[in-house]
């Protein structure tokens, strides 16, 4: 145990060295910086509900239609001057992104059911994400506008009648079932809540097997370039706890700078997301009711089909491992492990991997990573055999490659074994 | 004297290839032996095996009296192996190298300290050994790699070529540091190409070419039996 702790901890050491320092530093600058800039644009978003509003009209119609943007959050600053020049002036002068203009006869007009024109001014000065969204701003305020003339209108025809129900007999109320839970909502508000409360699932699952892996490739691979590790190979200790030994610093290391790469990813997603946290408290009791919210069992048999996919890239690794001769050919060696990897994330992010053709199902099923990726719709949709299944399946993927991988280790081919078109005869 | 290592009719095959022919010697308690040949005559093949690296096709090898085959892991309890060309991790000061290296032998703390203190001895680069392996010089990493090998006064200590690549100052002070500490009681397997170094070096030389040991003695017996002034003219008038 001594011995095999010591040899834990010189990994771990190895592995912790500048570059990966480096690279998780880098990483998090650059997710700060973004964030900083999302936010920006955020309160430059903010910025554009604010309009300048000059009022032609001054009749008690103009200014409830004012006070009804109000209503809908819109900031307003109204100009005490006749004159849309010196209107636009100001508004330049204040930085405004909109100047409103509400024509002088409005009232009449509407008397009169006759339509009037509202004239909009948009003071473009970049051309970012904020601007793209001046239409939509545009819409609303047009939207507004009309909703409160019309209902104006309707309640001196019928005043005994409610507008809102005159403009809209039909209402609807929503509910969603999921299995037998059933709950009032709007399923796509529901399956828009799951997808983005699930969207870190996979990113973690696809960062860890391919982090952990990258170090044990490169450990291995680096005792070969030092070479370090014929000395290795003949201290006593057994060889499975040399193969042990570096597949558990490759694990532990690897999940610990996923660890501080979600932090970060997490950090900057906020900036989009921060008023997500808000809906969701309401959202949060239907998904509830639905029974859509992983429990603890629920968490624990995901990690565990998470610890299975990652024995078995490490494993796999660990044989990959064997057969780069130097840091360089390691790099080459981890592609087709990350290829493996990257399939059921990326396909998982777009369809439902449940659903495909059967052909392509087998494929799927039979890359071992693939079922961690499923094991949260599994979860929530009680498939509980699909994920025995997978379970089952990754530990026999996993024993086999261990018996692949210590065999080598156990025998000279962990020295000799190379790929061969990258073979040079060394003469001395 | 006792005999330490004995190898019996060893033979190893690379695919079809036969690298060693048979080959017998057998390295006595407190010797230096050394094998010498030409490049490619299976100096490392044999070594390698020994050490536990490579799997024998035949033969036999005991050390101690325990079987190769049968007993790895005694073999790795009793040896101290410096392949050709070694390296120490690079990230890993000189002196957690030797600590790292220590812990798989000691059997207290303070044995690790005392392995510790008689690597330091053994390997002269000072406070350098508070530097990482990675800003060390060849000859450096030679002698720090030579000195985790005899710290732990192992049975049979096994250098492969433990001069090879290095300038003369640096092969002058590892030979000084083989013969002077390796007779401590421990026993030294090594090889060489380098003909005069092995004669400097051994009490007892097996002179090995294509896979077969072509004679075996001290290099005194072996001058006078060929009548040569040196080992390399012996080599020659053998190959001859
Ligand atoms: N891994 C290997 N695969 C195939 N042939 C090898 C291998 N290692 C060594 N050889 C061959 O075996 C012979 C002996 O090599 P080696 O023991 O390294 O010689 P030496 O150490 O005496 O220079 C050489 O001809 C060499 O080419
Ligand atoms: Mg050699």
């Amino acid at each position: 145990m001594k011995k095999f702790t010591n040899l834990l901890f010189k990994e771990i050491r190895e592995l912790i060295n500048k570059q990966l320092i480096f690279s998780l530093v880098f990483t998090l600058i650059i997710f700060y910086f973004i964030g900083q800039i999302a936010r920006q644009e955020a309160k430059r978003a903010e910025g554009i509900r604010r309009i300048g509003v000059l009022d032609l009209d001054r009749s008690p119609l103009s200014r409830g239609l004012l006070d009804n943007l109000r209503l809908v959050r819109f900031k307003i600053d109204e100009f005490e001057t006749g004159d849309k020049e010196e209107a636009l002036r100001l508004a330049r002068e204040r930085n405004l992104a909109f100047l409103l203009v509400i024509p002088s006869g409005l009232s009449e007009g509407i008397e009169r059911l006759e339509t009037r024109e509202l004239e909009t001014y948009s003071f473009l000065r970049s051309f970012s994400m904020a601007e793209a969204r001046y239409g939509e701003i545009f819409r609303v305020i047009l939207d507004t506008a009309n909703n409160y003339l019309s209902n104006e209108i309707l309640k001196k025809k019928w005043p005994e009648i409610s507008p809102e129900n005159l403009k809209k007999p039909l209402k609807s109320r929503d509910f969603v079932i999921v299995r037998e839970n059933r709950a009032e909502a709007s399923a796509s508000a529901i399956a828009g809540f799951m997808y983005a409360q699930s969207i870190f699932v996979p990113i973690i699952l696809a960062m860890i097997l391919i982090y952990s892996s990258q170090m044990v490739i490169s450990a291995i691979a680096m005792e070969k370039q030092n070479k370090t590790l014929e000395t290795l190979l003949t201290v006593p200790i057994s060889r499975s706890s040399i193969v042990a030994a570096k597949m558990l610093a490759a694990g532990i290391v690897g999940l610990i700078s996923t660890l501080i790469y979600l932090a970060g990813f997490r950090w900057y997603m906020r900036s989009f997301t921060g008023d997500i946290a808000e809906a969701a408290s309401s959202i949060t009791t239907v998904i509830k009711e639905l029974g859509l919210s992983l429990t603890t069992a629920g968490s624990i048999i995901l990690l565990f089909s998470l610890f299975l996919a990652i024995l078995c890239a490490l494993a796999l690794a660990t044989i990959l491992g064997v057969l780069a001769e130097d840091y360089r050919s390691a790099q080459s060696l981890i592609m087709p492990l990350i290829l493996l990897v990257m399939i059921p994330y990326i396909l998982s992010i777009f369809t439902d991997l449940r659903t495909l053709s059967l052909p392509a199902k087998i494929l799927i099923y039979a890359i071992p990573f693939s079922h961690p990726f499923m094991t949260t719709q599994n979860i929530l949709f009680h498939n509980y055999m699909a994920i025995g299944a997978g379970i089952v399946y990754m530990l026999v993927v996993f024993i086999i490659l261990v018996i692949i991988a210590a065999r080598i280790f156990s025998t000279d081919r962990v020295l000799t074994m190379k790929l061969r078109w990258r073979r040079r005869q060394v003469v001395l | 004297m006792a005999t330490v290592l004995e190898v019996r009719g060893l033979r190893k095959f690379y695919g079809h290839f036969e690298a060693l022919k048979g080959i017998s010697f057998e390295v006595r308690e407190g010797e230096i032996f050394g094998l010498i040949g030409p490049n490619g005559a299976g100096k490392t093949t044999t070594l390698r095996i020994v050490a536990t690296l490579l799997a024998m096709s035949g033969g036999q090898v005991k050390l101690l009296g325990y079987d190769l085959r049968e007993n790895p892991e005694k073999f790795r309890e009793n040896i101290s192996y410096l392949p050709e060309e070694a390296g120490a991790y690079r990230n890993l000061t000189g002196l957690d190298y030797l600590r790292f290296m220590a812990r798989f032998y000691d059997r207290s703390p303070e044995e690790t300290e005392r392995f510790i203190e008689r690597a330091m001895a053994i390997a002269g680069l000072g406070d350098r050994l508070k530097d990482k392996v990675g800003t060390y010089s060849k000859g450096m990493v030679r002698k720090l790699l030579l000195a985790r090998a005899l710290m732990t006064k192992p049975v049979l200590a096994i250098l492969d070529e433990p001069t090879s690549g290095l300038d003369v100052i640096n092969s002058l002070e590892v030979r000084d540091i083989i013969k002077r500490y390796a007779r401590e009681g421990l026993s030294v397997l090594l090889s060489s190409h380098n003909m005069l170094e092995v004669e400097y070096l051994s009490d007892r030389v097996a002179l090995i070419d294509q896979g077969k040991i072509l004679d075996i003695g001290t290099p005194q017996e072996l001058k006078e039996k060929y009548e040569a002034p040196n080992l390399e003219v012996v080599f020659r008038r053998i190959v001859q």
